[in-house]
């Protein structure tokens, strides 16, 4: 047996209302690639965090041990100094600082005064390691996702990396540059460098992984081995459950009117120049679920905000057109008042307001329907609250608890809850189910077949394959602004929406 | 187990709620600080009639800009300009009336919309065109000074119409010092009715939604100590010279933005717009459009306030503007507004204010060198955020509940921490000898993870948990 270069014992970590981790073990061997799976919200990132350091010593419990030592970090320079690396979905690079000034970020070369001809010496020689050519003077924002992700590489192998851990890498990756980025672990690898790498994607693991954790709810279900690596046995430690169970019954979609539609719609961002929505011609049914699929950063919220009139930084032109008349939706406002309603993808960012509670939360998409001449009707909104609670099975102490309090799932019920209570009749979901366990996705699931029973017509946007074949009738796929194909759900496979969206 | 000792339980039930909402609180235990402090150090002056009727009149002018203000900070924004805008309205209508001859209504009714004007060009500025508040209110600041050094033409203009002195120096009623004022004596009284309709109201209606409201004692309590203080306020007054102008203005200033931010779609989307100006924009609020009313708003109580120090000191003057915006942006700071958006009272603005006035009243009363008194202030301040800060994450507490969790679970509680020590003993007899000590510490950190579980445990019991087992 290999040296262990990596154990964690028991780590338990809690947040408010939920436990993140359970009592997780795992271990990872000295110059292997070692993968962790699990769905959205299983506690893969946590655990990484933890790992990492960027929750310190003492806000979780267990040991991590490295190298045969406890660790107890209370940051991520710890974790760093000892030679782990993470490397997160979000790239923390400068784009307007040069990529040799980016590898040397926070640990400069020399003691007071930068040297920068050892500087651009070494950088040259990273990018070496990493394989990429291209001029160390050029501005890392003008490269692409996928350059800028070996930039991460080469910058963590500048700072004598021993454990690479990498969250997500090929998500935003078209398809050669995951290739490229899969060589390179396992040319890194041969080097004596051990990597963790947390992923989705099943080819990659069967392609590259020398072992693999599967985490589900934040407990460690299996530990597998090379040789023991198959699609069906890791989906099925996964997920726990059959498919029928992950997503209820729904009855065959049977055609309805057309109620919602855009028609040659573009919208030009003048932030980055070019189309984020190109050509787009969708069109909703009455009572219909229909799905948008694509890759991360292919344009798919672009297009949402598109529909709902969120235009700041966008030019438009073409039309939308719901319930046969041609609208202009210029703002937010305008869009509510035509009947659509948008639960944002990050519900942190921009879909709640934290501080406040539940009730302020749900009413403020229609404040009109609270109040008399300008004034709140307090009764009339905690009794709407309390309404949306019973019916969205939102678990609280009281409608009175802060949104910030309130565990994943529940604050995604509330966010739908905010925009059920403005009425409308088509219903855009922008990833309804990210970062929620799987037992709040069924009753997110099952609110939505609700929705489309009682006539309302559901634009779902998703980066997740089973959740578009599982929820949708008909589903449109995007890559880079274009819509590249649209399938009847009887029709479409994972296979081909992901040939589609990988253009 | 036994039941509770309906004292203890009264005592522990106020420290636990004094605990858990010590955010709420911490500013009245200051304010109370103070004026003990104070009371002592001027033997029986600083609270005694005349000098807390000149501390309301002192405070006046700051509290109005801190009402403004909060909002300002609650939107995100910051509002530097205000200081010499409230002088500069002040001086333009004072000289509109004294040297111009105009009737007061008249040269009120320009400086609004002058103000209103101003207000919209900032807002306009700082919500369509994008330029940092901070920076398109300093320039505001410079431009103010000039316009107030232009209109007062370099010299101190006296007041002399009757305008302002009834608003600077009037109170609501004649009457001879040293008598009762009755008036004043009967709104407090008023007072006191309102409060307890209202509290008893709101208590009846929260019950039927479901709100959980407070155990009879602690709201009693709680009555009985606002009841108190209106009629010592109300009394110190009515012995002087009653209710002034000044105060009158500010409590009515108060009252409508408290009912303007807590009872009005337009406050609750002034709110949701600092809460989070993304989610407001997609929930379709129109957040450029709140962001220019909260200006303008700031712009009106500058007026206000303007024309109230100009009449209370009964001139206007080049120097009149500087460090009012800073005092205001202090108050709104020191009552809890928080610099993150979304959160903050006017009401505790006003505190605030009423803390900075206290402090510069009570020291100038007692003889403190005025060197020392900006270093105090400045001090009390940090020293308030500092505190905001700390308490954010306060958890409740019941301290009935823990009473009997630690009688209930002591044996549990006793047995964790002889686990841990052993453990802790064991992992130190290993190091002595030299024996590998990985096994050891995973002893020692599963021990003291059950020990830290049953402390917490103990901590968040709730005494209603407790209801089956105590007879």
């Amino acid at each position: 047996m290999k040296n262990k270069i990596l154990e964690m014992h028991n780590i338990t970590k809690t947040f408010p209302g939920v436990r993140a981790l359970d009592n997780v073990n795992l271990y990872v061997e000295e110059g292997e690639i070692h993968f962790i799976v699990g769905e959205n919200g299983a506690g893969k990132s946590t655990l990484m965090k933890v790992l990492s350091g960027i929750y310190p010593s003492g806000s979780y419990s267990g040991d991590i041990v490295f190298q045969n030592h406890t660790k107890h970090f209370q940051n991520i320079k710890d974790s760093v100094d000892c030679g782990i690396i993470i490397i997160n979905q979000e790239l923390a690079l400068f784009p307007d600082l040069s990529i040799y000034e980016n590898i040397f970020v926070g640990h400069e070369n020399g003691k007071s005064f930068v040297n920068w001809d050892e500087t651009r010496r070494l950088a040259k020689y990273y990018l070496d390691m990493v394989g990429l050519k291209v001029d160390i003077y050029q501005l890392v924002g003008s490269l692409g996702v996928g350059k800028q992700q070996l930039i991460e590489i080469a910058k963590a192998l500048s700072q004598n990396v021993k454990l690479l851990i990498l969250d997500e890498p090929t998500a935003a990756l078209n398809e050669s540059d995951s290739e490229n980025l899969l060589k390179l672990l396992v040319s890194l690898k041969s080097k004596g460098i051990t990597s963790i790498m947390i992923s989705h994607k099943l080819r990659e693991v069967q392609k590259i992984a020398d072992s693999l954790t599967v985490i589900r709810d934040g407990k460690v279900i299996t530990r597998l081995t090379k040789d023991q690596i198959n699609e069906q046995e890791i989906i099925r430690n996964m997920v726990g459950r059959e498919i029928e169970d992950i997503f209820p019954k729904r009855p065959k979609y049977i055609d309805g009117p057309v109620v919602f539609q855009t028609v040659h719609l573009n919208a030009f961002s003048k932030e980055i120049n070019r189309y984020v929505v190109n050509d787009s011609n969708i069109s909703i049914r009455k009572g219909e679920v229909v799905g948008v699929a694509g890759l991360m950063g292919a344009g798919r919220t672009e297009l949402a905000h598109t529909i709902f009139g969120n235009l700041d930084n966008y030019k438009l032109t073409g039309s939308v057109i719901v319930y046969d008349q041609k609208v202009n939706l210029k703002s937010p406002q305008d869009a509510i008042k035509h009947g659509i309603a948008y639960v944002s993808e990050d519900r942190k960012r921009d879909g709640l307001i934290l501080a406040e509670d539940i009730g302020q939360n749900i009413t403020i998409t229609a404040l009109q329907k609270i109040s008399n001449m300008g004034f709140l009707n307090f009764i009339n909104q905690a009794q709407h609250t309390e309404k949306y609670v019973k019916d969205l099975n939102i678990k609280t102490p009281t409608i009175l608890q802060k949104v910030k309090n309130l565990s994943g799932g529940n604050q995604q019920k509330v966010q739908v809850g905010k925009w059920l209570f403005s009425e409308p009749k088509i219903l855009i979901l922008d990833e309804p189910t990210r970062g929620i366990d799987v037992g709040a996705k069924y009753e997110i699931y099952t609110i939505i077949n609700q929705l489309v029973a009682s006539g309302m017509s559901i634009l779902l946007i998703s980066s997740e394959l089973p959740e578009i074949m599982g929820m949708c009738d008909r589903v449109y796929v995007i890559a880079e602004g274009v819509q590249t194909a649209e399938f009847k759900i009887e029709d479409a496979t994972p296979e081909k929406i992901l040939e589609k969206a990988t253009l | 187990m036994k039941k509770i000792n309906p004292i203890l339980k009264y005592v522990l039930t106020l420290i636990s709620l004094f605990r858990s909402n010590i955010r709420d609180y911490g500013m009245y235990i200051a304010l109370a600080v103070i004026f003990i402090t104070f009371q002592v150090m001027t033997q029986g002056v600083f609270l005694g009639p005349i000098n807390f009727t000149n501390l309301l009149n002192q405070t006046a002018y700051v509290a109005v800009l801190a009402v403004g203000m909060t909002l300002v900070i609650v939107t995100r924004q910051i509002d530097l300009s205000v200081g010499y805008l409230g002088a500069f309205l002040g001086a333009y209508v004072v000289v509109a009336v004294e040297n111009q001859n105009w009737p007061v209504v008249i040269a009120l009714l320009v400086g609004l919309l002058i103000t209103i004007a101003v207000g919209f060009i900032k807002g306009f500025l700082i919500a369509k065109i994008k330029v940092p508040s901070f920076v398109v209110t300093l320039a505001g600041m410079f431009i103010f000074k000039g316009f107030l050094m232009n209109r007062t033409n370099n010299r101190t203009i006296s007041t002399s119409n009757e305008f302002f002195n009834k608003l600077g120096i009037g109170y609501l009623t004649d009457n001879i010092v040293g008598q009762l004022n009755l008036l004043t004596f009967s709104i407090g009284v008023v007072v006191i009715l309102f409060i307890l309709i209202f509290s008893i109201q709101k208590r009846i209606k929260n019950t039927k939604l479901n709100i959980p409201v407070e155990i009879p004692e602690v709201f009693l309590t709680k009555l009985v100590f606002l009841i108190v203080m209106v009629l010592f306020i109300a009394y110190n007054l009515a012995i002087y010279r009653g209710i002034s102008w000044l105060l009158m203005i500010t409590v009515a200033v108060v009252v409508i933005y408290h009912i303007f931010t807590t009872q009005t779609v337009l406050g609750r989307r002034i709110y949701a717009v600092g809460g989070n100006p993304e989610a407001a924009e997609l929930s379709g609020i129109n957040v450029k459009a709140i962001i220019i009313i909260v200006f303008i708003s700031m712009g009106i109580l500058s007026l206000i306030s303007g024309v109230m120090y100009a009449s209370y000191v009964q001139n206007t003057s080049p120097n009149h503007g500087p460090f009012w915006e800073l005092y205001a942006i202090a108050a709104a700071y020191i009552g809890g507004t928080s610099a993150n958006g979304g959160v903050g009272k006017v009401v505790n603005a006003v505190i605030g204010s009423v803390v900075m006035m206290s402090l510069k009243n009570g020291m100038a009363l007692s003889g403190v060198n005025a060197n020392i008194e900006p270093i105090v202030l400045g001090t009390v301040l940090l020293l308030a955020v500092i505190f905001d800060i700390y308490t954010r994450n306060v958890r409740t507490i019941d301290l009935v509940g823990v009473y009997y969790a630690n009688k209930h679970h002591h044996q549990e509680l006793m047995e964790a921490k002889g686990n841990y020590a052993q453990a802790k003993t064991a992992l130190s007899n290993a190091k002595k000898d030299g024996k590998n000590t990985l096994e050891y510490e995973y002893a020692v950190t599963s021990a003291q993870g059950i020990y830290n579980r049953v402390k917490e445990k103990i901590r968040n019991a709730k005494h209603e948990d407790f209801q089956g087992l105590v007879r």
